[in-house]
């Protein structure tokens, strides 16, 4: 039990560090208002004053001013305290002035205001309009405001001295003391600016950097009058500008405040307690940078629509004001949770599609060394322990063509979140962690077809919407069978190639190759949106994603009169899989604080293999056996589920999510060794249902969030109840020094066991638990981080420890015991843990962005069929680094990423021994020692991209529409032989060792057409 | 520029501490035992020696060609005679149907032993047909013409099988001139023997383009236990998936395993 013994450490080395962080970062806690100096020490003018704007706007002096003088003998932060109008909404347009009581006589103490005043509001379109005075001490009085000339400097002063006015505290709903009731210029609303439905190149010849153009800069404020309404709840949706299409997991803050919330899938926010209708907005997402919104009394309180553009829109926005657009999304105060939108992606390199899975697998706590599998090794689980949820419904199988790609088309979708641990109670059904997929609804606003072709694929894609009200996405992507596409399946299929002859080799040439092979893959992907009402939507979501792969030598027919061809050509090896789903979905916003939705979802992952028994090769040499039995596999795997989830608005600090959910798993395996014996034949038919209910509670004036929540499942096989307890803390230290923390429970019902097999492509099958042979799977998580964030810069670290309960693994060898066959002695029981410690630094604004991270990891399992004690893990990484550049220059795109890990574990042979079997044929035998005991050399590989836009219009135009672009890129582009597996082969008494290399330097060409 | 500097350390760190020892499993001396035993057979053995990964290995100083090998059917112990070459045998046991051996020595200062039993002669094992008739065929000819029609049938196999348990067949041709149906061009003739895979139904069938030459052929069904069968899917040669070759041996690997047959004769002739 060496993995527990060593938590106490693992945890208290975590909490050094984060104590550290704390002792660093509570310097900076002092936050309110700005002090400055008036002139220099030794001049008579020289204090020190504070200024102060509730809403935080600093940048701006259009608005009225408030200069309070001390009463006397109080320093200017006394006055500050004690001062309540700053206090109260209705002067949140304000500027606060605080002046030090300085100086005995009156004269000296207002003697240097004017000056102040004249320095501060200099420039001021308003004169003295909204100029205001107020005096607090007492001794000043209105003869003394003349002589110092004060009287012309202020629209009107209130006196302390003999004044009808007391300074008693104004609460909210009191208004604006008439004094100093604003002058406001006449507001005029903002024009609606039609906005073009195409992306535009503009050449800026000053630094020949991309700008926007004249419609695209950022938005101004337009209206500085006073607040209609104060503390009210404003709800909307934001959409991407160009699109029309809504944007989810956005996140909108009021400025200066911590009022804020995210959207949610239907891009619908809820925002209560807006101090004013007059405060500005931050809104924030992932490639779209950070836009600003200013409300006015005229901006809707109800749906109220926000558009915002991708970044490479508004680049000089960013650059300008160093607002960042950050580059991997570590979500703020959310534990263990990143996002990236394809507008991200897109600058990422890649093997030659874009692929948001591999793009995932470049950041910290994801391993990305393992080139054949798209599916996420979060945190030292495996991709069946990470709940992947595409528009609501599971999918279970996410690779194409042996892992190298992933199933999901980029141009497909709109959001990916991944929480990588102590995730919250609305998911669940996974110990690991979660994807969550948002596809994309296609544009709003005009119809647009586009296309990518690479060297692997096409890919086209058309969103037509119809009215104002439906509009459609498809996308559908096919493999063609090019140089890349063979190198891949080649490298997987090179052991089964090397037994059987080439075909195409000799006389037979011809008819073989009608004959030959036919793998692709393809995928589909769909969305239907109909809007009836502004409060409801009805979506339609279609995922398709299949692989046929064709190893076989022959069809079907015997191909007698190849003569040359070999009896390979009797084989028939063909394995098809992929994922089918569905989800209809209904969303409503109830009222403006509750949302709800409903799904109605079906998927169904399928995997059949037949690599049938027809190839009875014999070597013309020596006897031999070729290859394995035969072997029909099919895996079927169907999931009809139907879920609500509600999310209740209480209060600016109380937020209740709940909901309801069922699943109905009808899961089958069935292996076998000829078209009528079954090795093994298990299906399995179970109802999983159950609830949640979670909150988010924000305290101490917003720096603590608490979500507590609980899922409770109820699972018909074992007819129990689960309950899963979860925790998540984060706490804002600072504005840019956050902690987090989050633990919980987590169940799975349906698992993924593994079977390892090189030849089949496919190495796992999903089954359900039984309860018995295969158990449910638990896990339970502890995550501690800190992250802190500057404009420019992102730095983050989190520490987490994952126990994990009944796991099973499977081994297909038939029972050795000659006195039958138990077939369920194949099911392995274990249990393991992972730990580790992550950290991210990342610059996310100017013209070079990027990251680098690093994982200390440890996977552990213990399985008593193969080891007494802890053995690694096959997926146990010990050290991950990851860089990742991206640099724009004029039209081009340019990203670089460098990826180093330990090499995993794997058995190697102690000795080897051979056997004759009763035809007189010989089979090698390898014998083993500990399992996992050797690791493969370091994995480490750097990839380059380039993406040059393509434009419309005449070389020297200003402003071109952007056509589409080209990519290049260079997969592991010095060369580096990676290994994937070793290969043990017995030759004249030796065992001769082979390595098995991922893939090699590979470039790739991508050209992109839209139409808009 | 200070955090960068410290992300280089950091990264300097990992590479410095990534170098990991690469210990290779250790080796243990342990016995291959090969023995396939069939009623009315006398009991006969092989005992080998693994073949190391790495050069540098102890070996057991015992001498796997004089081991005391004993051999228990349950009501008798025999030690088995040495032949040499890690060959043994014992003459006065004739192995009988539905019995239980198991046997037992010390090798590397360890019990090995083993166990197995002699599964039932197959039931009914029936033909379809005597002769099963292919075109013979010629390189310049390309394939023959006409459809599925002109197939040839198959010939069935059919046996008794009511507890699925595993049976493989091997078809031998007797011929003392192999007669080739095809042109095996560069690719050199194949051998006279085949088998099919193991299976627990109980039946199965030979086509046409299995067999290789034109005559007289045995097809020997063999009904075996699992641990035989299990051979046929364990050739894990990966480093992903390597594990130990499941067997009933203790301390040692191999095959010791009962089995019985039935055999019938096929005739390939010309169409």
């Amino acid at each position: 039990m060496t993995g527990t013994e060593k938590i106490p450490l693992f945890f208290l080395k975590t909490s050094i560090f984060i104590m550290m962080f704390l002792w660093i970062s509570s310097v900076s806690l002092l936050s309110q208002g700005r002090e400055y100096s008036f002139n220099s020490p030794g001049n008579i003018c020289y204090f020190k004053y504070l200024y102060f704007a509730p809403d935080s706007d600093y940048a701006e002096i259009r608005r009225p001013f408030i200069f309070i003088l001390g009463s006397e003998n109080k320093t200017v932060r006394e006055t500050m305290i004690n001062d309540t109008l700053k206090d109260s909404p209705v002067y949140r347009n304000y500027t606060f002035v605080y002046l030090p009581n300085n100086g005995t006589t009156p004269g000296e103490k207002l003697g240097c205001t004017e000056a102040l005043v004249d320095l501060l509001t200099y420039n001021s379109k308003y004169g003295n309009a909204n100029l205001f005075f107020q005096v607090n001490d007492t001794a000043i009085n209105s003869n003394d405001i003349e002589a110092n000339g004060l009287k012309k400097v202020f629209k009107s002063i209130r006196l302390q001295s003999g004044q009808e006015h007391t300074f008693a505290a104004k609460n909210d709903t009191a208004g604006v003391i008439p004094e100093f009731r604003e002058t406001t210029l006449e507001y005029k609303p903002d024009k609606k600016v039609e906005v073009d439905q195409a992306k535009y190149y503009v050449e800026d010849e000053n630094n020949g950097e991309q700008e926007n153009d004249s419609l695209n800069l950022s938005p101004v404020k337009t209206y500085f009058g006073p607040p209609s309404a104060l503390k009210y709840t404003l709800t909307g949706l934001v959409h991407d500008q160009l699109t029309g299409e809504v944007l989810p997991f956005t996140t909108i803050q009021v400025e200066g405040t911590t009022i804020g919330t995210a959207t949610n899938a239907d891009g619908l926010f809820t925002l209560i307690n807006v101090p004013t209708d007059t405060s500005t907005l931050r809104v924030q997402y992932v490639g779209y940078g950070t836009t600003r919104v200013f409300l006015t009394p005229e901006s809707p309180k109800k749906n109220f629509n926000i558009d915002i553009k991708p970044s490479s829109q508004t680049l000089k926005e960013v650059t300008v004001t160093a607002y960042k657009d950050d580059v991997v999304f570590v979500k703020r105060s959310e534990v263990s949770t990143i996002t990236l939108t394809p507008v991200k992606m897109a600058q990422l390199p890649s093997i030659g599609e874009r692929d948001v899975m591999r793009s995932f697998q470049l950041m910290p706590g994801i391993s990305a060394s393992n080139e054949s599998s798209s599916g996420l090794y979060v945190r030292g689980g495996t991709p069946d322990q990470n709940l992947v949820l595409y528009d609501g419904f599971t999918v279970y199988h996410v690779d194409h063509l042996y892992g190298f790609f992933s199933a999901f088309n980029s141009n497909a979708l709109k959001d990916i979140q991944v929480y990588k641990g102590g995730f919250e109670s609305r998911f669940g059904g996974r110990i690991s962690s979660v994807t969550d997929i948002t596809s994309k609804e296609g544009n709003q606003k005009r119809a647009n077809i586009g296309a990518d072709i690479s060297l692997l694929s096409t890919n086209i894609y058309a969103e037509v919407p119809v009215g104002d009200k439906f509009s459609s996405f498809i996308a559908f992507r096919k493999s063609y069978q090019g140089e890349m596409y063979d190198m891949i399946f080649k490298k997987f299929n090179e052991s089964s190639t090397t037994e059987a002859p080439d075909v195409g080799t000799g006389p037979g040439r011809k008819f073989s190759q009608s004959n030959e092979i036919t793998s692709y893959f393809y995928d589909l992907n769909g969305r239907f949106t109909y809007k009836p009402t502004q409060t409801d939507i009805i979506s339609l979501s279609i995922f398709n994603g299949t692989d046929k792969l064709d190893n076989s030598f022959s069809s079907d027919i015997p191909s007698f009169g190849q003569a040359n061809a070999n009896f390979s050509m009797n084989s028939v090896d063909l394995t098809k899989y992929g994922n089918i789903g569905s989800s209809l979905k209904w969303s409503r916003k109830w009222n403006s604080k509750l949302y709800g939705n409903t799904i109605i979802s079906y998927s169904n992952y399928f995997n059949n293999r037949n690599r049938s028994q027809e190839r009875t090769l014999i070597n013309p040499d020596e006897v031999s056996y070729s290859g394995r039995s035969g072997v029909f596999e099919d895996n079927d795997l169907k999931d009809y589920s139907l879920k609500s989830d509600y999310q209740l608005d209480i209060t600016d600090f109380t937020q209740l999510k709940f909901g309801v959910f069922a699943t109905s798993y009808d899961i089958k395996y069935s292996y076998a060794q000829s078209d009528t014996a079954y090795i093994i034949n298990r299906s399995g038919k179970a109802l999983l249902a159950g609830g949640y209910l979670q909150s988010r509670i924000k305290l101490l004036n917003d720096k603590i969030q608490i979500l507590p929540g609980v899922r409770v499942d109820y699972f018909e096989t074992s007819g129990s109840l689960y309950y899963e307890p979860r925790l998540s803390i984060s706490y804002n230290l600072t504005d840019r020094l956050i902690l987090k923390g989050a633990t919980g429970r987590y169940y799975q019902f349906a698992n993924r066991v593994m079977r390892e097999d090189i030849m089949s492509g496919s190495k796992e099958f999903w089954i359900l638990s039984d309860g018995n042979s295969v158990p449910v799977s638990s896990s339970l998580h502890f995550v501690a981080g800190i992250s802190y964030e500057t404009d420019r810069y992102t730095f983050s670290g989190e520490g987490y420890y994952k126990r994990i309960n009944s796991l099973t693994e499977y081994s297909l060898r038939i029972n050795a015991s000659p006195m039958g066959v138990n077939y369920d002695e194949n099911f392995f029981n274990g249990y393991g843990y992972s730990r580790g410690l992550e950290f991210l630094a990342q610059k996310n604004s100017g013209r070079l962005t990027g990251w680098m991270c690093y994982t200390l990891g440890d996977a552990k399992n213990h399985f008593d069929a193969y080891s007494d004690t802890y053995y690694p893990a096959n997926q146990d990484v010990r050290h991950e680094f990851k860089a990742v550049g991206m640099y724009k220059y004029k039209r081009w795109d340019f990203s670089a990423n460098w990826i180093f890990a330990t090499g995993r574990p794997y058995t190697a042979p102690s000795g080897a021994y051979t056997i004759t079997l009763l035809d007189g044929s010989t089979q090698d035998f390898f014998t083993v020692t500990s399992k996992n005991s050797v690791r493969l050399p370091d994995y480490h590989r750097f990839d380059v991209s380039a993406t040059y836009k393509l434009l419309m219009g005449n070389r020297g135009e200003k402003k071109r529409r952007e056509l589409g672009s080209v990519s290049f890129s260079i997969f592991n582009l010095y060369n580096h032989k990676n290994i994937w597996y070793k290969q043990f082969t017995i030759e004249d008494s030796k065992i001769i060792e082979t390595n098995i290399n991922y893939l090699g330097i590979t470039p790739n060409i991508t050209l992109s057409f839209k139409l808009r | 520029m200070g955090k960068r500097i410290i992300f280089i350390g950091l990264f300097l760190i990992v590479v410095l501490t990534a170098c990991t020892k690469r210990n290779f499993s250790e080796f243990t001396d342990s016995p291959i035992i090969e023995s396939y035993i069939q009623p009315g057979d006398y009991l006969n053995l092989r005992v080998s020696r693994q073949i190391p990964f790495s050069s540098d290995v102890e070996y057991s100083t015992d001498d796997i060609n004089v081991l005391k090998i004993k051999v228990t059917n349950g009501t008798k112990t025999y030690n088995l005679t040495p032949l040499g070459n890690g060959k043994y045998i014992d003459s006065t046991i004739v192995v009988k149907e539905g019995e239980t051996y198991e046997l037992s020595f010390t090798f590397n200062s360890k019990n090995v032993s083993a166990y197995t039993r002699i599964p039932e002669k197959p039931l009914n094992f029936i033909q379809s047909d005597f002769s099963i008739s292919v075109d013979r065929m010629d390189r310049t000819f390309g394939p023959p013409l006409g459809g599925p029609g002109s197939m040839p049938e198959p010939v069935t196999l059919k046996w008794d099988n009511d507890d699925e348990s595993y049976y493989i067949v091997v078809i031998e041709n007797l011929e003392s001139i192999l007669d080739p149906i095809r042109d095996f061009g560069d690719d050199g003739p194949p051998g006279n023997v085949f088998k099919k895979p193991p299976t627990s139904s109980s039946g199965l069938q030979l086509r046409p383009q299995e067999f290789q030459y034109f005559g007289k052929h045995r097809l020997i069904l063999y009904h075996v236990l699992p641990d035989y069968a299990s051979l046929y899917s364990e050739k894990t040669t990966s480093s992903q998936n390597l594990t130990n070759p499941s067997t009933s041996i203790m301390n040692g690997y191999g095959i010791f395993t009962g089995l019985s047959s039935d055999t019938l004769f096929l005739d390939v002739i010309e169409n």
